[in-house]
């Protein structure tokens, strides 16, 4: 508890599934054990690129308007939206930048790539080390029961629906181990043509 | 730090360390230096062949103990400032210049290193000399020199044994024996000895191995 | 804006003070070794992660590419391998491209250094260096303060021990490629066996005098997962959905079509 990055608890997770990708996290923002709110989304669209943002509340917000300018940036100076694995890489840089006073975050990138149709997720840590992964990638303060779940439940080549359901009962299973993650979740399933957006009915305690 | 009392306890947790015995004698060609070749970081021996006789121009050369980044780093830095001087001179430096500028940077560094540094060296001009460079960044001129954690085991012997024009070969003996003793009661010290021969005619590496020097 | 940044460095500092202190960095807690060879010398890692006990990435990468020819291999803190060994390849292609000859090891080594011993230990790389170039093959460690060790092999990182152990009892003048090859591959499995921070595959870089240095990625797994027997999948509708909304990607053609303008009267 004394570490900033579980202040305000959250959790993301990201998986790979048949031709789509799946981000979901938690809707909780706390203060120590007082819930605060329930409409704190920690997963963040930049064109067709997703970044989820777990940790401290301030940076989860700071960084965000951070990726949101350098990616308006990009868009305006390449005439295109950026890729998942370029995206990667400006979190992964932005993130050293600050390798002597980091942003307490843990990041996950998840998006499909819109010239070769690939699938693609990565994880973080708070000074910008890519884990990149074929299979899931999760952060947060639930990070330890969300590696069990994933580690139990996943299967490759999951089609969305399928991914859908593993993937919320993943988070969702999880969270109810967390103390200070939950209050609701949010789950994106991306498809090369199709972003499907779905609030999960969970426990409010 | 008050500049009389230097705590040099605080600097550099869990780094490399060159726990040394390292010597340097003067004798009637010119001068031989000589090293143990363990580097420590904390009890595991993270090299048993290292090189701790670092030449910084021709036939002058230095024996490191202290830091091992702290004491490469200067004296790459020495060996830069060499390699431009005789660019600049035509003339190559002498053992005298090169110890100038080990303790300058041990001295105006002396917060920032750990460096005990013997400097020595084969001149036309002084013919053999020996500079000792301990951690503070004074400097003294001596006809032999030793250092490291392993040289107070042999003060004794040296003060007695050291004669003033010894030829190469006893000089060899003399250094052979000296650091045997220092490897065998310092923990930190150990593997090969290493030597090098610095005289008018350039020169001269040698190795000693254990079987070479136990009954030394 | 160039260079790193401390602006957040007083508030972290303040939060320590306040009793937050730091979160855990991704480790590499490593097994890496290099061994020197007749015409080339070869590195080799393990492929495991550590954030404190958990395993990060099972199949990592902790070899880099300098250059071409030179390769280098990392233990430590993994952002910081990794960064600085990007830098310093940037570096050595500009310094290649100024100077029109093919990168040494040394130069490459030289700026390692230098860069680490500027930035005190700060900076936790530790690294393995091995590589062709006209002067012939090389092999060199550096530690995070900077210093350097030479040697016909080396071994760094937690399975250091266990992978030194073996190279000391059966490292022999005069290896060939392959022999080189199984020996690195013997210490790294010492390292993925017998040390907790070590773990999964063998990966392996061979570099060869006068040859493109060849990366053997899982040169070896002994550590592959066993498919699962039953699946796990849930039944469709299996997770309540409060509210779901859907968004369909179009691609949007705009066409600019000229108005007529009547330039009469």
């Amino acid at each position: 508890m004394s570490n900033p990055a579980s202040i305000n608890g959250g959790s993301a997770v990201a998986m790979v599934g048949k031709d789509c990708v799946a981000i979901a996290c938690d809707l909780r923002l706390g203060n120590q054990s007082l819930g605060v709110a329930n409409n704190f989304e920690k997963v963040f669209q930049f064109g067709h690129v997703f970044l989820g943002l777990t940790g401290l509340a301030t940076d989860v917000i700071t960084l965000n308007e951070t990726f949101r300018f350098k990616t308006n940036l990009y868009k305006m100076r390449e005439e295109r939206d950026i890729e998942p694995e370029t995206f990667a890489n400006l979190v992964s840089t932005s993130l050293y930048e600050k390798r002597f006073g980091p942003y307490f975050v843990g990041p996950i990138v998840a998006g499909i790539n819109s010239k070769t149709n690939q699938p693609f997720i990565c994880s973080f840590d708070s000074i910008g080390c890519i884990d990149y992964s074929k299979d899931f990638a999760v952060v947060g303060t639930a990070s330890d029961q969300l590696y069990g779940m994933c580690e139990g439940l996943y299967e490759p080549n999951l089609s969305p629906d399928d991914l859908f359901e593993t993937i919320s009962q993943a988070l969702l299973n999880a969270n109810d181990r967390d103390a200070l993650s939950g209050w609701g979740a949010a789950v994106y399933i991306i498809t090369k043509d199709k972003i499907s957006k779905r609030y999960l009915k969970s426990r409010q305690d | 730090m008050n500049g009389i009392n230097v705590d040099i306890n605080h600097l550099k947790k869990g780094e490399v360390n060159l726990g040394t015995s390292i010597m340097a004698v003067k004798f009637d060609g010119g001068v031989i230096l000589g090293a143990d070749s363990r580097t420590t970081t904390g009890a595991y021996i993270a090299n048993r062949v290292t090189d701790k006789l670092t030449q910084v121009h021709g036939t002058v050369w230095c024996c490191r103990s202290g830091s091992a980044a702290d004491t490469q780093a200067v004296a790459d830095i020495v060996k830069y400032h060499l390699e431009l001087y005789e660019a600049q001179h035509g003339a190559p430096p002498t053992t005298k210049i090169a110890a100038s500028l080990f303790q300058e940077l041990c001295y105006n560094n002396k917060d920032a290193l750990t460096a005990g540094i013997i400097c020595a060296g084969y001149d036309d001009k002084e013919k053999g000399a020996i500079y000792s460079i301990p951690i503070g960044g004074s400097i003294h001129k001596q006809e032999y020199a030793i250092a490291g954690s392993g040289s107070t085991f042999i003060y004794g012997y040296c003060n007695k044994n050291f004669k003033s024009n010894m030829t190469r070969d006893e000089t060899v003996e003399f250094i052979k024996t000296s650091l045997s003793q220092a490897i065998k009661w310092d923990g930190s010290s150990g593997g090969v000895i290493r030597m090098v021969v610095l005289t008018a005619s350039g020169v001269e590496r040698l190795v000693f191995y254990p079987e070479d020097y136990v009954n030394a | 804006m160039a260079g790193l940044s401390f602006d957040n460095h007083q508030r972290n500092q303040f939060l320590s003070a306040k009793g937050f202190g730091s979160p855990k960095a991704t480790s590499t807690g490593t097994t890496i070794v290099g061994v020197k060879f007749e015409g080339g010398v070869v590195i080799a890692a393990d492929t495991r992660a550590t954030s404190g006990p958990i395993v990060a990435d099972k199949n990592c990468e902790k070899l880099h590419r300098l250059s071409p020819t030179i390769w280098c291999a990392g233990a430590g803190t993994a952002a910081d391998t990794e960064m600085v060994t990007q830098l310093i390849g940037s570096n050595l292609e500009l310094h290649a491209m100024s100077t029109e000859r093919k990168p040494r090891v040394v130069t490459a080594l030289t700026m390692l250094k230098q860069h680490l011993f500027k930035y005190q230990g700060h900076i936790g790389a530790y690294l393995i260096v091995g590589g062709v170039d006209p002067t012939g093959a090389h092999l060199f460690s550096i530690h995070a303060h900077g210093s350097t060790d030479i040697g016909f092999y080396q071994s760094l990182g937690s399975g250091s021990l266990a992978a030194m152990a073996v190279l000391e009892s059966n490292w022999k003048e005069g290896l060939t490629k392959e022999e080189a090859m199984k020996l690195c591959t013997e210490a790294i499995e010492a390292g993925i066996w017998n040390d907790l921070g070590s773990g999964s595959n063998v990966d392996l870089c061979v570099m060869e005098v006068g040859k493109d240095a060849q990366l053997y990625r899982n040169y070896l797994k002994p550590n592959v997962r066993e498919a699962k027997v039953k699946s796990y999948k849930f039944a469709r509708g299996t997770t309540a959905v409060l509210k779901e909304s859907i968004y369909n990607l179009v691609d949007i053609e705009e066409t600019v079509v000229p108005m007529e303008v009547d330039t009469e009267a």
